[in-house]
């Protein structure tokens, strides 16, 4: 049985799970959800698998039905929507689902009991439109749960808000953690201080793909040998503007890399919406 | 035919680690690769994850970190055999009509006719380096050096997949439609990256990828 039933997409909106490792030596992105921490807590407060298939809200303007008497939690940037980010709750069926507005970060996660059932490609519910991988959601798809409201088990949804120590504001100003990326050596030490010295901006010209960053243009070495590429990768252009490689980024590039951030961290840099300020600090 | 090689192949190979969990090889041969590629999928080291392919590069990815200690016992175990040929490979003929936009501005950047360029970029055996940039893009190594070009200053917004490109010192076809700067010489129909193949889960790469590293590409004219 159907669960919900989408009446708009707003700016952006597609189902993700983990994605599908395994497959970067063919090319294919890792992909999945852009802040794995929030779907996994959207996932928890259901006593979901942290990897099970969530939809992936993109700022402001995506509507839902709720098409039959269920529980929802929702997790990650504050959408404006009637069910608090961090939390979950029964919604019974009727009941329409709004983001209408961009409180705090970029991407919210919603999930149903057991999941969302979606067809899988490499394994993988994840959509990647460029690629053709998943199903883009429009107007009138529907979407199943794993489980219906009537064999949920109820009790299993013991705590129906996220700890606070673990829930996130990502409105708070934030410095990341780096490690020096593999053509670390390669760059100027004016670039390696300008990095960290520096406050950086997140451009509008971000997406899944890669978080461009807008500061002072770094020292540009020599571009290399193309190279595989992790997400979180600082890759530096010509323009000498950092680009950080997202999920459904390139698995490989000639750009040098200057650094790359803590796979934790990563998470939080997506949520970070165009205009917000970071910095980064250097460990070793 | 197979060659014994000592255990020495790898020791003493350059190691640089990147991210928390993920792990470099420089300065690799096509041959020492398949020695890696093959020893990752009959015995990896514990904890592997996957390995990426790079142009003389392999990134191996574990599940946890520091796991250097473990690539390095690994490497300098490695009891393989390096197989004549690379007899894993195939040869795949690619029909392309040469009608690319960008034909007349290479034969004038080169100095060649529009019909040498065609000759020249169709004659050679290319030899698939690695997959990467997208899902199926080849880079193929063997391009002649007449044709050796920068990249265009500004790239094209969408490349439709088909499109049969150079680059650099690679030739390369585009598999799915992307923004990309290469030089459009001609298309091709032929599949390279099938996604529907890719419905449910994958056991065999061949059914969604017509390509894989160390494959031979020869261009035929139509």
């Amino acid at each position: 049985m159907p669960v919900i039933e989408i009446i708009s997409t707003g700016v952006g909106l597609s189902v993700q799970d983990y994605g599908r490792p395994g497959w970067r030596r063919f090319g294919v992105p890792p992909g999945g959800v852009m802040d794995r921490s929030s779907a996994a807590a959207a996932n928890r407060l259901l006593g979901n698998r942290a990897d099970a298939p969530v939809l992936e809200v993109l700022m402001q303007g995506a509507k839902l039905r709720v098409l039959e008497d269920t529980w929802i939690a929702i997790a990650g940037a504050d959408l404006g929507c009637a069910i608090a980010p961090w939390t979950a709750c029964a919604v019974s069926a009727g009941t329409i689902l709004q983001f209408p507005m961009n409180r705090s970060g970029l991407w919210a996660y919603v999930a149903v009991p057991g999941g969302f059932d979606a067809d899988r490609w490499f394994g993988s519910a994840s959509v990647d439109s460029r690629n053709g991988l998943g199903r883009p959601l429009e107007r009138g798809v529907q979407l199943s749960a794993v489980t219906s409201a009537s064999s949920f088990k109820y009790e299993r949804v013991g705590r129906r808000v996220l700890a606070a120590e673990l829930q996130r504001d990502f409105s708070r100003p934030m410095e990341f953690e780096l490690l020096p990326g593999p053509q670390f050596d390669l760059f100027s030490s004016q670039a390696r201080a300008d990095l960290v010295s520096s406050e950086w901006t997140v451009s509008p010209r971000s997406d899944r793909t890669g978080f461009r960053l807008e500061g002072p243009a770094l020292n540009v070495p020599d571009s290399i040998r193309s190279e595989p590429v992790l997400p979180g990768s600082f890759q530096i252009p010509g323009s000498g503007l950092p680009i950080v490689t997202m999920v459904d980024g390139p698995t490989v590039g000639g750009y040098a890399k200057i650094a790359i951030l803590r796979e934790a961290d990563l998470d939080w840099l997506a949520q970070c919406r165009p205009g917000t300020k970071i910095g980064f600090n250097l460990c070793s | 035919m197979a060659q014994k090689t000592n255990s020495s192949l790898f020791q003493g190979a350059r190691i640089r680690p990147y991210g928390e969990r993920g792990y470099l090889l420089d300065q690799l041969s096509i041959s020492k690769r398949f020695v890696i590629e093959q020893a990752l999928s009959m015995t990896p080291p514990d904890g592997f994850d996957e390995y990426v392919i790079g142009a003389d590069n392999l990134l191996i990815l574990f599940q946890w970190p520091e796991s250097e200690g473990v690539l390095h016992e690994w490497l300098s175990g490695l009891q393989c055999e390096i197989l004549d040929g690379l007899n894993h490979s195939r040869r795949i003929e690619v029909p392309v009509r040469y009608d690319g936009p960008d034909l007349a501005t290479v034969a004038v950047a080169t100095g060649l006719s529009e019909a040498e360029v065609v000759a020249i970029h169709s004659a050679p055996e290319y030899r698939v380096r690695m997959m990467g940039f997208a899902p199926g893009f080849p880079y193929l190594d063997g391009l002649d050096e007449r044709l050796h070009l920068e990249r265009k200053a500004s790239p094209r917004d969408r490349i439709e997949p088909g499109s049969v490109g150079i680059g650099g010192s690679h030739a390369g076809i585009y598999s799915v439609a992307s923004p990309g700067g290469w030089h459009l010489l001609g298309r091709t129909d032929f599949p390279l990256f099938q996604a529907e193949q890719a419905r449910g889960t994958v056991s065999d790469a061949r059914q969604v990828f017509a390509l894989a590293a160390g494959d031979t590409v020869k261009f035929l004219v139509i």
